[in-house]
């Protein structure tokens, strides 16, 4: 099954690899040809207090010199990161500590997008065998036809807020890394490797930790597939037995797995925090880590200008910071649980969801985040075709980011505009941020509806043909709302 | 009866000998209170004060930057100078030479330089803040900077010059200070310990009648003046249009331009250069508070630093950034002239005391506190934390690859 839709992909689309090494060798070429005069690194889009390279260097010369390096507030990431990615940063020539971070990076992103790529095509071909055996054929060969994951690497190599964050030496690649390695180990049901995943995304920053319950539902039970209703619903129009409404979700939850899952995440977490532990041990341990790296987080104590809806806190009576802080962070907790329950046939879907409303709130954003989940986007374009204001939209996004430095030059550098020009396009650029996530949850929930009239179409005649037997209940007529 | 005069005789000289020994411990003790009373020199004070302000009093500002400058060159330092000016001359919008302020029309030394301190300017020269410094009673929140931190084996040199006259001194064209409200200072700072010599120097006109009120010994003083007579300027600079420096100022620095911190050319030698022809006023200074034979004191007792060496056989260690928690000792070898810096805690830097946060659990009756407390020690004892690090690194990594060909 697999390996024929694997043949079919690679026959009709082999340009996937040349497109996936042209992109590599662009991003070499630039940071090999161009290093000084694309200065992404600068810009608040691309570098955040959490992710700018230049911080993680200073925090491993602090720690060279046998301070701790936190010391000063400069460096809020993982000390495991400075062991990795610290000795890249010193300058032994003149410029090959750029090339040796920026080939880290680019690395980084290969590997994701050959990631996504495998996530791809496992989600497609679990949504042509659940489309099979729903026989609904009109979507099945629009299935078929799109290589949702070439599409998605694709996209997430080309992406040019990718090639802007690879080379804006921030290390949100690594922690796009991580929560795509989790997402495909949970996808491939490799337990170990989802929960390092997990753990790892969640110690390098703090809100991959509410990936926790799509990966839960992709290990449970399985992949994204049209709602169980459907699949009963057939059974039924079948003359079926009615099964129980209360077994109805889980159905096929493997329990055991989950357990094991939250066994390895543990053990993970421990190996981790013992290996921070050592590594802070002359300094002041793991409490000044948590303090001065999820405390940071989560108590946004840095102001500057960023790219998030950050810029309210800047107008913030100091009374009332504490509840604006709850407020902010409460924000993305809230619609965890109601998109869960919504969601939960779907936790591919769920996780994209997840990681997109977290690149919008989250305290310090960058165009790092909004890469990663605009490269998911292509994982689900079956679904999503039909989604309203794709140019709209498009136009939005590439609006706002081109004016978004402009405002900036003109607040900071020109003196002839004012904090409000930013903070304009950053709002602005949530909202359509805001308003994809939107639409495409709408237009999934669109192409499950348009999948229940499918098959009642399919159930309806079969119905009709066994209409003659007595005993047998009329199919319920379903109403489609618009 | 033999015995008993013999016990007479016994108790009598027992009594004697007791008298005469509590005699001489009274007076050894006296002796040494004596001796503790007159302490050794151990830093230099100056507090020079210009007591005038506006353009045309230029060169009181010069007389008193140029000493400034004097005694800073025989080396006593900013921290140990009070300067208080009114400081409008060098920015005045009159000065055709800006921000620099000369004593002489050869324009060769601009007294305005790169560091000049200046501790009370403009408006905070005043008869209070003055008397403030003298007497050291300030309000909390004035800085050290701004205090006259002197103790009992300090010599300070007082300079004040200005537009005066009999027993008094103006300040600032608005208050004045008497002769009697200095000696009343001057008396405090005694009482209080403040100084072992002090030398007053005056340059304004009548100034020997300023300081004809002192009683207080160890103070030296001498003015441009003496009653009835005025003080002059030396010349006028016709470039910048004012005077730029007072007679008596100017033959004072004539001298210690040809000194430098080494010599030892006394203080009678100052004395009497002056010449009151040059002058055309007389110099008059008084002797009759000092104890010390003029002729035998050197000026830098005043007007430079005390360069003392406290010899030392400790040896300096220095510590590093880990160790900095272990190491409790304070080994300092002092040259300085401060007597804080005779205190030497010497310790044993060998003996190292382990700040540990992990608690070391008491050995005794229960194996497992012992191999704890090896297991722990251990932990403390890795000093390569990087070499552990990255071998956890790549563990944990060959885990995750193994762990994941496991389990597909």
């Amino acid at each position: 099954m697999e390996e024929s839709v694997e043949k079919t992909t690679r026959k009709k689309h082999p340009w996937f690899w040349s497109s996936a090494l042209a992109s590599i060798i662009l991003r070499l070429v630039l940071i090999i040809y161009f290093p000084n005069t694309l200065n992404f690194s600068s810009r608040p889009e691309v570098s955040t207090p959490v992710t700018s390279l230049r911080r993680l260097a200073e925090g491993y010369w602090l720690k060279r010199s046998s301070m701790s390096p936190y010391a000063g507030s400069m460096y809020h990431g993982s000390p495991l990161l400075l062991s990795i990615l610290g000795p890249l940063t010193i300058d032994r020539d003149e410029g090959q500590s750029h090339l040796l971070c920026g080939l880290a990076f680019v690395i980084a992103d290969f590997v994701t997008a050959i990631l996504i790529r495998a996530i791809g095509q496992r989600l497609q071909g679990a949504d042509i065998q659940s489309l099979k055996s729903l026989g609904a054929g009109r979507h099945l060969k629009i299935s078929e036809n799109f290589p949702t994951g070439d599409i998605a690497s694709l996209v997430y190599l080309w992406n040019p807020l990718t090639i802007i964050t690879c080379l804006g030496y921030s290390t949100s690649p690594i922690e796009n890394l991580m929560i795509v390695l989790s997402l495909y180990g949970a996808c491939k049901r490799l337990v170990p490797l989802a929960a390092f995943g997990w753990v790892m995304a969640s110690h390098l920053s703090l809100y991959p930790v509410i990936l926790i319950i799509p990966l839960v539902l992709l290990i449970g039970s399985g992949l994204d597939t049209p709602p169980r209703k459907l699949f009963l619903q057939e059974k039924h129009g079948d003359g079926y037995k009615k099964t129980k409404t209360g077994s109805l979700h889980l159905i096929n939850f493997s329990w055991r797995r989950v357990v094991l899952f939250f066994l390895w995440s543990s053990a993970w977490a421990l190996y981790v925090l013992v290996l921070c532990g050592i590594s802070l041990k002359d300094y002041s341990g793991l409490g000044e880590m948590f303090k001065r790296t999820y405390g940071f987080i989560l108590s946004v104590e840095d102001l500057s200008p960023n790219i998030g809806v950050l810029y309210f806190f800047a107008e913030v009576f100091d009374f009332f910071r504490d509840f604006f802080l709850i407020v902010f962070h409460i924000n993305i907790l809230f619609m965890v649980l109601p998109l869960a329950i919504r969601l939960h046939h779907r936790p591919c879907f769920l996780a994209f969801v997840y990681i997109a409303i977290s690149s919008i709130l989250k305290s310090y954003p960058s165009v790092g985040d909004s890469a990663l989940y605009l490269g998911l986007l292509g994982l689900f374009v079956n679904a999503l075709a039909d989604m309203q204001f794709s140019f709209f939209l498009f136009s939005g996004y590439l609006g706002t980011l081109l004016l978004s430095p402009v405002m900036h030059n003109l607040w900071i550098w020109r003196g002839t505009g004012n904090a409000n020009f930013y903070f304009a396009t950053a709002m602005a650029y949530a909202c359509f941020q805001i308003i994809l996530v939107v639409e495409s949850v709408s237009s999934m929930l669109n192409h499950d509806r348009a999948l229940k009239q499918g098959t009642t179409d399919v159930a309806k005649k079969v119905c009709q043909s066994l209409k003659d037997e007595p005993g047998l209940p009329t199919p319920r007529k379903f109403s489609l709302p618009k | 009866m033999t015995n008993r005069s013999i016990n007479n005789v016994l108790s009598r000289s027992i009594l004697t000998t007791v008298i005469i020994t509590l005699l001489l411990s009274s007076s050894i003790l006296h002796f040494s209170d004596a001796a503790a009373s007159s302490s050794m020199h151990t830093n230099n004070w100056a507090v020079l004060v210009c007591t005038s302000r506006f353009w045309f009093n230029y060169r009181h500002m010069a007389n008193t930057l140029s000493l400034y400058r004097t005694v800073k060159r025989l080396g006593i330092p900013d921290e140990r100078i009070i300067l208080m000016l009114a400081d409008d001359m060098a920015c005045n919008a009159r000065n055709k030479y800006p921000a620099q302020v000369f004593n002489n029309e050869n324009h060769r030394l601009n007294l305005y330089g790169d560091n000049v301190e200046v501790d009370y300017r403009g408006y905070e020269v005043t008869v209070e803040n003055f008397l403030r410094v003298l007497t050291g009673r300030h309000e909390n929140a004035v800085p050290r900077s701004k205090r006259l931190l002197s103790d009992e084996g300090s010599h300070i040199l007082l300079y004040m010059t200005g537009h005066g006259g009999d027993e008094f001194l103006k300040f600032q064209d608005s208050e004045e200070l008497q002769s009697h409200d200095l000696a009343d200072a001057v008396k405090q700072m005694k009482e209080k310990r403040r100084f072992k010599e002090l030398l007053i120097m005056v340059d304004t006109c009548q100034a020997a009648t300023l300081f004809s009120q002192l009683h207080s010994p160890g103070v030296l003083a001498i003015g441009s003046s003496m009653k009835g007579e005025n003080s002059y300027s030396h010349h006028l600079d016709s470039d910048v249009g004012v005077s730029v420096v007072d007679r008596f100022t100017f033959y004072t620095l004539a001298f210690f331009e040809r000194l430098n911190m080494y010599d030892n050319a006394s203080l009678s030698s100052l004395f009497s250069s002056f010449n009151p022809n040059l002058l055309l006023s007389t110099a008059y200074y008084r002797t009759d508070l000092y104890q010390e034979q003029v002729e035998k004191v050197p000026v830098t007792n005043f007007f430079g630093s005390v360069m003392k060496t406290i010899h030392t056989d400790s040896a300096y260690r220095a510590v590093s950034g880990k160790d900095r928690s272990r190491v409790k000792s304070d080994v300092s070898s002092a040259q300085s002239d401060d007597v804080d810096a005779q205190r030497m805690t010497g310790s044993d830097p060998e003996r190292q005391v382990d700040h540990s946060d992990i608690k070391v659990v008491k050995g005794g009756g229960c194996p497992h506190a012992d191999l704890w407390n090896a297991i722990v020690e251990k932990f403390q004892g890795v000093k390569n934390v990087d070499q552990i690090v990255n071998y956890g690194l790549v563990g944990m990594l060959t885990l995750v690859a193994v762990s994941t060909w496991q389990s597909s």
